[in-house]
């Protein structure tokens, strides 16, 4: 879907948490406050460096009733595109960015009869969204934090405002000493497991909660989407005699509409139908709900609010 | 006169235990498991079995022997539904609970399954018996048992009711709604169309 | 925004219920071309649209006083009209920020909403409400928060829960509905509620519907139309009073259809809710009477031609073979075969007759 217009933010102010983690801070740019966050919910931050334009997205870890704010905690990863350390060595206080408006695919679920987090590293930030959300809720939870050694002391203190019982753990010892299959085991009917942080952690959990028998729909990872955007190509309107460059993370009728051009478009999600539109040359990346199967073989129409070129090139008929 | 073709009908269909399962209790209102309520090559051995005697003179329970091939018998329906009840509670996650018998039977217990944290992946059905239906009175909430006629007269309020496809798993009952608000009087012929 | 609210009009036994022009022409009359087909008809909520109706977040009119008079009748014979399930009362304290905000925001002169922290207060001067509490606290409230703001909205809410790729209408406001029971449904997933609808199944628009709502974002709201045709200006048409309000079904005549025969429309809105990940649907339900579609051209030949060639599986699931006729035998001398626009606006600001 599309995102609508993004929010323009100033950085309030940056906190080392620990040699390579900061958290960010930032405000509305202009006053006011910011749109309620959902819990679990991340934002797309555009980062500008010189020529270089990048788009990374980032859990926001401020509880739902602070608007007046928000926070992201980053990590400053060795092999980074640029997005980690542009923040962590460009970025100070006073400056203005871009800010896509939250999305959450991550949500927390509202029928659960208790949450299990289980947290490696950065991927603490989407549960800790969550930790204000279940106080409110009263929620029956528990939290597994695994990190490395040294920074056992720095997710505790993160976690310190939530833990008043037995609820939060940080666990140093490493994979191999923690008790996965152990702790999926114990919970009672009506559990859902959420994990965030490195590949081998979430497929660890949802692997083993799944051979426990632990159905999908109890199972949940953050993976921030990845399905929305792609590599960028041309499109040919021939009618119109115009040719658009559609970037990374704008759809063909974005691309077509900043050209000037007006499209049919309705829903803007792929699934009235109103935005199909021939196509005379080109292979298509479809993404829509509305096309049959057949239709979607035959590659003659496109939807252009979700779909894309599966090559360097699309001519339309518009 | 019906309204079969709605689309919200529950469909049923001859259990197999869920592969994913870790453990596979099996309810039903009969002493037996019945043969067409599994799918081809499964036996009832694959599951824990609750059966229901409707003798009273049944021995309580032996200890608690919870695992596949193992069978319990209750001495009616809501029996076993209270030992369920205490049951799911304390059980854990990889649970899979199915039912086997007439279908308020099926939903009272997917009502029970689903209080206590189960989803509708973690549950399976088949209908198994009797099509007489229960029905929900729209108009003043009376629930009336073993409806098999397409109209009947609500118990409660006394309206002619057409008797809907519409199902509520929640209420394990079909909407009736009365048949001649328009026109009073107006009233069809009855068919029998669920023994 | 100079509206003259009629707080003593009724939709029931004395039907005092009367349009002004302003209000006949701000109608969303739900048709943009000459014929009808159930269609995933979805479009973003935007403030704005092809009648003043589509201007507001949650749109207020001439009614609202006696709209929400004739909501707490409702409530008072049948407290079930209003229901949510336990697991959804994050979705409650989501709507009652979100039509909170948008009310004050929208209608500065009638709503306003300050907030000290937690504790907000909240003025309606139409209903003469001056309310303080303390958000994520219940019972600082008279009634539950999606009971309490609801009650002062017109138009009927639900609160659907997604989980497991489905949604599911796990509570609800529901007093001025065309013919479906909250009692009933409630609980069911989005195939189940929408079960008895002919043809929409088959073409699979429920499951476009169904994937694309499931993708909807926070501040990203759609909407689309519904529409029926009730018998009087009636807005309680529920499963629940049917015995009551049947007997007008049969009661139309050639004499009274063009008063009596009303449009019925829903303005239906769509909002992901921030901290429960819930859907708030709105149905905003309006009536405008035959005689007053009428007056307006383009709309009179529209809903003749419309109506004429509507799909019989349709029309007799909108509970219209009763009265179908005497409609078209009116509306047929009025429609000149001219050609229409496209799209719902009324093309006038003036009324005719």
């Amino acid at each position: 879907m599309t995102a609508g217009a993004p929010l323009q933010v100033r950085v309030r102010d940056i906190v080392e948490l620990a040699p390579s983690l900061k958290r960010f801070s930032f405000e509305p740019a202009h006053g006011g406050l910011f749109p309620t966050p959902p819990a679990g919910g991340h934002v797309m931050l555009t980062l500008r460096d010189g020529a270089r334009v990048m788009k990374n997205a980032y859990s926001l870890v401020s509880p739902p009733m602070e608007r007046a704010r928000y926070d992201i905690i980053v990590r400053l990863v060795a092999q980074s595109r640029g997005g980690s350390d542009f923040l962590h060595r460009k970025v100070a206080p006073g400056d203005v960015l871009e800010m896509a408006r939250p999305v959450s695919l991550f949500p927390l679920a509202s029928s659960a009869k208790k949450h299990l987090l289980i947290g490696g590293g950065i991927g603490i930030t989407p549960l800790l969204s969550f930790l204000p959300e279940m106080k409110a809720r009263g929620a029956r939870f528990e939290l597994h934090q695994l990190a490395t050694g040294e920074e056992v002391p720095v997710f505790e203190r993160l976690l310190a405002p939530y833990a008043t019982g037995e609820e939060i753990r940080v666990h140093g010892g490493g994979r191999a000493a923690f008790d996965l299959a152990g702790l999926l085991s114990r919970q009672p009917l009506g559990t859902h497991v959420y994990v965030c942080g490195p590949h081998a952690l979430m497929d660890a959990v949802t692997g083993t909660a799944a051979a426990l028998g632990w159905p999908r729909g109890k199972i949940h990872k953050e993976s921030f989407g990845g399905a929305t955007g792609g590599l960028p190509f041309r499109a040919v309107l021939r009618r119109s005699g115009i040719e658009v460059e559609v970037g990374e993370t704008q759809t063909l009728l974005e691309a077509i509409e900043a050209a000037g051009v007006a499209a049919p478009c309705l829903c803007r999600g792929g699934a009235c139908g109103e935005c199909v539109t021939p196509v005379i040359e080109g292979e298509v990346d479809h993404r829509d709900d509305f096309l049959s199967a057949e239709e979607k073989a035959g590659g003659k129409v496109v939807m252009t609010c979700v779909s894309r070129a599966r090559g360097p090139r699309l001519v339309l008929d518009l | 006169m019906s309204d079969q073709g709605i689309k919200s009908r529950p469909r049923y269909h001859p259990i197999a235990p869920d592969p994913q399962g870790r453990h596979h209790l099996l309810v039903v209102d009969g002493p037996d498991v019945p043969v067409e309520a599994l799918a081809e090559g499964v036996t009832p051995s694959a599951f824990e079995v609750w059966t229901v005697a409707r003798k009273s003179a049944v021995p309580a329970s032996p200890a608690m022997d919870e695992q596949a091939g193992a069978v319990r018998v209750f001495r009616a329906v809501p029996h076993l539904f209270s030992a369920l009840e205490e049951r799911l509670a304390r059980e854990t996650m990889g649970l899979r609970l199915y039912a086997a018998g007439t279908e308020p039977f099926l939903w009272d217990a997917y009502g029970i399954g689903a209080r206590a944290g189960l989803s509708p992946q973690e549950m399976a059905f088949a209908h198994v018996g009797t099509q007489a239906r229960r029905i929900f009175c729209v108009h003043c909430r009376t629930v009336m048992e073993g409806v098999t006629t397409s109209i009947t007269t609500c118990a409660g309020c006394g309206a002619p009711l057409f008797v809907r496809d519409h199902f509520s798993r929640r209420l394990a009952a079909f909407m009736a709604v009365q048949i001649d608000a328009e026109v009073p009087g107006e009233v069809p012929q009855a068919e029998e169309l669920y023994s | 925004m100079t509206v003259q609210f009629k707080p003593a009009e009724t939709f029931r036994d004395t039907f005092t219920y009367r349009k002004s022009p302003e209000d006949i022409l701000r109608f969303p009359f739900p048709f943009p071309e000459d014929e009808y087909m159930y269609s995933v008809n979805i479009e973003p909520h935007v403030r704005g649209g092809p009648t003043a109706a589509f201007q507001a977040a949650f749109d207020i009119d001439e009614h609202y006083i006696a709209e929400c008079r004739e909501r707490e009748r409702v409530l008072k014979e049948d407290p079930k009209r209003c229901q949510v399930l336990p697991h959804m009362m994050a979705a409650e304290w989501d709507s009652l920020e979100l039509i909170m905000e948008s009310l004050a925001q929208d209608y500065p002169e009638h709503f306003s909403l300050t907030k000290a922290g937690d504790l907000w207060t909240w003025v309606n001067r139409p209903l003469n409400i001056h309310q303080s509490f303390t958000f994520g606290k219940a019972e600082t409230l008279p009634c539950g928060p999606f009971e309490y703001i609801t009650r002062q909205a017109q138009g009927d809410f639900t609160l659907q829960d997604q989980r497991d790729d489905n949604l599911f209408v796990d509570g609800g406001m529901v007093t001025t509905q065309a013919d479906w029971s909250l009692e009933f449904d409630i609980g069911m997933s989005f195939h189940e509620w929408h079960g008895p609808v002919p043809l929409a199944h088959e073409k699979g628009v429920f499951d476009r519907a169904l994937k694309y709502l499931l993708r909807l974002q926070c501040g990203q709201p759609v909407r689309r139309l519904n529409w029926t045709m009730t018998v009087n200006p009636r807005l309680d048409t529920s499963p629940e009073n049917y015995p009551v309000w049947g007997p007008d079904k049969a009661s139309v005549t050639p004499d009274n259809v063009a008063e009596k025969v009303h449009l019925r429309v829903e303005l239906q809105t769509l909002y992901r809710l921030p901290r429960s990940n819930a859907i708030l649907f709105g149905i905003r339900c309006y009536l405008t009477s035959v005689a007053d579609i009428a007056r307006v051209p383009k709309w009179r030949r529209r809903l003749h031609r419309v109506l004429r060639d509507l799909h019989p599986d349709i029309a007799a699931y909108k509970g219209l073979p009763r009265f179908r006729q005497t409609v078209l035998d009116y509306l047929a001398p009025l429609d000149d075969g001219e050609p229409t626009s496209k799209g719902i606006a009324p093309d006038t600001d003036v009324l005719a007759g």
